[in-house]
């Protein structure tokens, strides 16, 4: 009987020429957008690839030269696509793709793409994500609004439910009729994406399971405007203020929640200014030990240490060169200052990122799309990992040249000269994204959102329909 | 005063109306008769100018509908089947807007209730929201806007249809005073009985043309009934 | 006549308990809007203040210094240039900055100007919770450009289908009124509600968030109104146009909908795809790698470079001999890697400028995006007074770099007399002419489809369905 339905409720649409045409216009975006953005994935990842490897080849030929003048050369790190960002492009936009690493300092993430583009960007790239977060909801809406109302309008459910059809049996078979029909529309884009992704690379074996958690959380997301929209359909007046209501729910989700909780969020825990953020490090930073500057009080601290721990009267016997440990010393106390002034500044953004979840159990939108972009790899979160990749990198590389200052260059002072056996020594980077298994974790107030959502939207509808009006 | 001479109306090749020839004049009630469908109510709408003729043309107070669509609808009121009006206003307030569309703005509020109270609403029944109405009151609105208007020709689409008796009665009071008064009535009908009772001439409708023409003075209840029924048959 | 039908629906409207909500709504996110415009303005001039305190702090210290008489000669220059008497070029926000947010949150408003090179002044970025940019701010323009269409739409995508479809057409226009005289007192009626409150909103929200005073304010304020009354009409056109068609309140508010996505969403994303595919920037990657090849040859060919130094620059070399190797040989360095990397900063200089334009011309495919730019050149946070700003601090860098040279070159140390004469940066405020060129053209933009789109739905009430 639910089949039954289901099969009329599908050929029906499937004979509409409305329907038709939203199928058609829906799924060329869907897959236009993809292709676009697996080009412009492609494209961007080759060339961070070869920048990259330009960097590394130029900091290993930089010739005979003392350690630390090595780190100040420094080199280059760029930030790799990951493997879904040809799905939902995220925040990626707006954070740099370039860090530059060298000794002293920490550099922030620079060139954010949205600036070398015009103000359009900020109305939103075409992508999947967009396609299927804002569009697709509509063409739920207006493929499910008259479901039950528009039956009602007509007389025809008045015909129907004198068959002793039970209404929740008609309300499943209409929500699996018009999901086949979603189905249709969605396939050739998930067939194209899963042509792309197979074609990533090296990555793809790890953005498997991302893809399908991803798809778990898009399917959850649209059954929700489903349940939702039937539930409209049952309640309202008619299939007019139906419509009206469902399309208000649609522009609070899509349109306002997302701004608003982002003025909301920035009310609440509010972001400091470069200026401020950067002072307040440069402060700090000059009240520490200054391993370039032999005056400095603390540096004469760690002389007298070093003499007493080897037991001679001079700097120039020590076993190990002192400059190598004074800039060991100075860069510790950098690192502490780093730390403590960007693990504020993440927590702040935490922070907000936390309040845009809780917002997600008011408007689910705001959830598929946290959910989207983390499980995509794209998100603040994601963009944090890979600054604080670079930035335990830039540590490592420092501290290498820094100890084999100290090992090595005893009693030469900054005479000490290293070559290129040395640069090519260092460590190469490479930056794993977090494991899928703590993304979905750390995404599960999103997921709670989007579920109890669905299983609420689902319950009401089908609540409603015992309690069904013919007209 | 009103007058359609080969008033033609075709959809799509059918025929809604096929040359109606008719003539009401000041002071007499018109009633168009026959089933659903046969082509009343088109007529109507082309003497509203709502839709276009064909061909032929319909004149009011012999000005041309079409060419003259705002001209001859000063001389006209239209008491739909259902008089719809806007729920969320009373009953006075309806009256003075349409009032003031047809351009009369004489009428202050206690004019507009007097026009109401001769349509049968008491003042009290006058200020509530027409939501609050049953087809009757708003009946007896549309009435009051007609009355407002003095207009010179009534155009009625079964306006009695769904009224208990005694409405019914009284909107039949109502129209013979508008006639006395040298109203010209044109009213699309299904009641036989009202037809024969307050109008002076008759038209049976069927598929679009007019197949018989009366004088209610000349012909009994039963003879109406009989011949309206003989058309119907073939 | 007119007059009658706007009154009476005054009255119908009144009487409709949604009109109240959706008035209250629209007040509410005008109102919303406005003061997040403001509070945003009030934190940049906050963080433009704290960049001025910073630099007049360092002045004091310095000139401080300056007067202790261990440094009595005076600091040296390199020092002084590099970080010490650094000095802050920045754009105060504009008269109507509290409106729009537009691009002002992405594009840096001060920039700290050194000695250092042309590529210095790039980087300074904003710091922002990425995901914050990504989404945008609840400001007027967001709530013009997006959700004001909505209110236009919800009060009139059953102008007429409702009238029709609860009986009372016929009975109106039995009446001797044509029914394109009640569609424009419908239209004008809402009209003068809907854009009447908005402008009222915002221009309150304006006067009350502070800062809108200044030459030309009452101009801008104009052109401001001017867009956001055509923005409107165009939206009203379309409704008219819509129920011209003689379809369902349904059918009207699909159809509305659709198109609405349609040119708020949909195009705009399209435009900016096509536009990347047609004039795509080069890549910052490819720049930083550009960098790294000059500075490297640069620095490889030392003396050399510092020999045709001052061949280029016979003035600098003075007389004197003991002029500072290292700041001789960084200056020489700079101005090398400069010049080899002019070309490719130039392209993007160049492919931005012919993005810009081409956004220029496919922006009348969409209103909405006409109208962002409009109103975002109105309240002078948008693209062209942010280019304004760029130009005006790349000559600044050059005043400034051409004050500390010679002082460098020469081992002239920068004494108590000197830190007065070091350059300071005023921000020139964009020409009102120009800035009203452009709005114009796009007001253009923004009539044109609203007369046109008007005339259809006019030409199409003529056969409008009044029964059946």
């Amino acid at each position: 009987m639910i089949l039954r339905i289901a099969r009329k409720e599908f050929v029906e649409l499937a004979r509409d020429g409305r329907f038709r045409a939203s199928a058609a216009v829906v799924g060329i975006l869907m897959v236009g957008a993809l292709a676009v953005g697996w080009e412009g994935w492609r494209d961007i990842s080759r060339e961070h690839a070869r920048a990259e490897a330009d960097s590394r080849e130029r900091f290993e030929g930089q010739g005979e030269k003392n350690p630390h003048s090595a780190a100040h050369y420094g080199l280059h790190l760029f930030k790799p696509k990951s493997s879904l960002a040809f799905v939902d492009p995220g925040v990626d936009p707006y954070t740099g793709i370039s860090v530059f690493v060298e000794a002293h300092r920490r550099n922030e993430v620079d060139y954010r793409p949205a600036r070398d583009a015009t103000a359009l960007e900020r109305f939103g790239d075409l992508t999947a994500a967009s396609v299927l977060q804002v569009l697709l909801p509509l063409v739920i809406i207006f493929l499910a609004f008259p479901a039950v109302a528009g039956e009602r309008e007509q007389g025809t459910l008045r015909q129907v439910l004198s068959l002793g059809v039970r209404p929740r049996d008609l309300l499943l078979g209409k929500a699996i009729g018009l999901a086949a029909a979603m189905g249709i529309i969605v396939l050739p884009a998930v067939v194209v994406g899963a042509v792309l992704l197979s074609r990533v690379g090296d990555d793809a074996g790890a953005a498997w399971p991302r893809a399908a958690a991803l798809a778990a959380g898009y399917l959850l997301y649209l059954a929700m405007f489903l349940a939702v929209s039937l539930f409209a359909s049952i309640r309202a007046k008619s299939g007019r203020s139906a419509l009206v209501a469902l399309l208000g729910f649609w522009i609070l989700n899509t349109m306002v929640a997302p701004r608003l909780a982002t003025d909301l969020a920035r009310r609440l825990h509010p972001t400091p200014s470069a200026l401020e953020f950067a002072s307040a490090i440069d402060r700090e930073i000059r009240e520490g030990v200054d391993g370039h500057d032999p005056q400095d009080e603390r540096i004469r601290r760690l002389e007298e240490e070093l003499l007493d721990r080897y037991d001679v009267d001079f700097v120039e016997d020590l076993p190990i060169n002192f400059q190598g440990v004074a800039l060991q010393a100075g860069e510790d106390h950098g690192n502490a200052v780093f730390d403590r002034h960007y693990d504020a500044l993440w927590s702040t953004f935490d922070h907000q990122d936390a309040a845009r979840s809780a917002l997600g159990f008011l408007a689910p939108t705001l959830a598929i799309r946290s959910l989207s972009m983390g499980l995509a790899g794209t998100d603040a979160v994601e963009h944090r990992a890979f600054a604080e990749a670079a930035e335990a990198h830039r540590r490592e590389l420092v501290r290498l040249l820094n100890d084999d200052l100290a090992t090595n260059g005893a009693d030469l002072g900054f005479m000490y000269q290293a070559g290129p056996e040395l640069w090519g020594q260092m460590p190469r980077f490479r930056f794993e994204p977090p494991p899928v298994a703590g993304t979905i974790a750390r995404l599960g107030p999103s997921w709670l959102a989007l579920g109890l959502w669905t299983i609420v939207a689902a319950a009401a509808a089908a609540w409603s329909a015992r309690t069904l009006r013919i007209d | 005063m009103l007058e359609a001479t080969d008033l033609t109306k075709s959809y799509n090749g059918h025929l809604a109306l096929d040359r109606l020839n008719l003539a009401v004049r000041p002071g007499e009630i018109f009633c168009l008769l026959g089933a659903n469908g046969a082509g009343k109510t088109t007529t109507i709408n082309l003497f509203l100018n709502f839709i276009r003729p064909s061909s032929g043309s319909a004149r009011i107070k012999g000005l041309d509908v079409v060419e003259h669509p705002l001209e001859t609808k000063r001389h006209l009121a239209y008491i739909p089947e259902q008089v719809n009006l806007y729920r969320n206003l009373t009953g006075l307030e309806n009256l003075a807007y349409f009032a003031a569309l047809a351009g009369h703005r004489e009428h202050a509020t206690a004019g507009f209730l007097e026009l109401l109270a001769q349509a049968g609403l008491t003042e009290e029944a006058a200020r509530k929201r027409v939501s609050t109405y049953s087809k009757g009151m708003r009946q007896k609105v549309g009435i009051a806007i007609a009355a407002a208007k003095q207009a010179e020709v009534l155009l009625l689409d079964e306006p009695t249809s769904g009224l208990d008796p005694k409405a019914s009665n009284e909107f039949s009071e109502l129209l013979v005073r508008l006639r006395d008064r040298g109203v010209a009535v044109l009213m699309a009908t299904h009641d036989l009985f009202r037809a024969k009772e307050t109008g002076t001439r008759v038209g049976i409708m069927k598929r679009g043309r007019m197949v018989a023409l009366l004088d209610t003075a000349e012909v009994g209840h039963a003879d109406l009934e009989r011949i309206y029924l003989d058309h119907m048959h073939d | 006549m007119l007059a009658r039908i706007m009154r009476h629906e005054a009255r119908v409207l009144a009487a409709d308990r949604s009109l109240w909500a959706l008035a209250g709504l629209l007040a509410a996110v005008v109102a919303y809007g406005a003061l997040n415009g403001a509070s945003w303005a009030e934190t940049r001039r906050a963080a433009l203040e704290a960049a001025a305190a910073e630099e007049a702090a360092r002045f004091d210290e310095l000139r401080r210094r300056l007067g202790s008489p261990g440094d009595a000669i005076g600091v040296g220059a390199l020092e002084v240039g590099r970080s010490s008497g650094a000095r802050y070029a920045a754009m105060p926000p504009g008269l109507l900055a509290a409106l729009v947010v537009g691009q002002s949150d992405l594009l840096p408003s001060y920039v700290k100007v050194t000695t250092d090179g042309r590529q210095s002044l790039d980087g300074a970025d904003e710091i922002e919770n990425p995901t914050h940019l990504l989404t945008g701010r609840f400001d007027l323009g967001f709530v013009i450009v997006v959700l004001y269409p909505l209110a236009i739409l919800a009060l009139s995508f059953d102008l007429l289908s409702a009238e029709k479809e609860r009986g009372t057409l016929a009975l109106v226009l039995s009446q001797p009124v044509s029914l394109r005289q009640v569609v424009l007192g419908k239209v004008l009626l809402r009209g003068l509600l809907v854009v009447g409150l908005a402008v009222a909103i915002s221009m309150v929200g304006l006067a009350v968030g502070g800062g809108a005073s200044g030459p030309g304010v009452l101009a801008r304020a104009g052109l401001w109104m001017a867009v956001v009354a055509a923005y409107g009409a165009f939206w009203f056109a379309l409704a008219v146009a819509v129920n011209a068609m003689g379809r369902g309140s349904s059918a009207n508010a699909l159809i509305l909908a659709g198109i609405w996505l349609a040119l708020v969403a949909v195009v705009p994303a399209l435009v900016n795809v096509a536009v990347k595919a047609v004039h795509p920037v080069p890549s910052r990657a490819e720049l930083v790698q550009a960098l790294r090849e000059a500075s490297d040859e640069a620095q490889a060919e030392g003396s050399r470079l510092k020999a045709r130094y001052f061949e280029d620059h016979p003035e600098l070399a003075g007389g004197d001999v003991d002029a500072d190797e290292y700041a001789v040989q960084a200056l020489a360095v700079q101005e090398a890697v400069e010049a080899s990397v002019r070309d490719i900063q130039g392209r993007f200089e160049a492919q931005l400028a012919r993005q810009q334009a081409m956004v220029d011309r496919l922006r009348f495919l969409s209103p909405a995006i006409v109208t962002v730019e409009a109103l975002q050149d109105v309240a002078g946070t948008g693209a062209a007074r942010a280019r304004h700003f760029a130009g005006q601090v790349e000559a600044f860098h050059e005043s400034y770099r051409a004050f500390f040279r010679p002082r460098i070159l020469r081992a002239e140390p920068i004494g108590p007399k000197d830190l007065d004469a070091i350059p300071a940066f005023t921000f020139r405020e964009e020409p009102l002419p120009g800035v009203a060129g452009r709005v114009a053209l796009g007001l253009a933009g923004l009539v044109l489809p609203a007369v046109l789109v008007g005339a259809v739905g006019r030409k199409a009430l003529g056969r409008y369905p009044i029964v059946g």
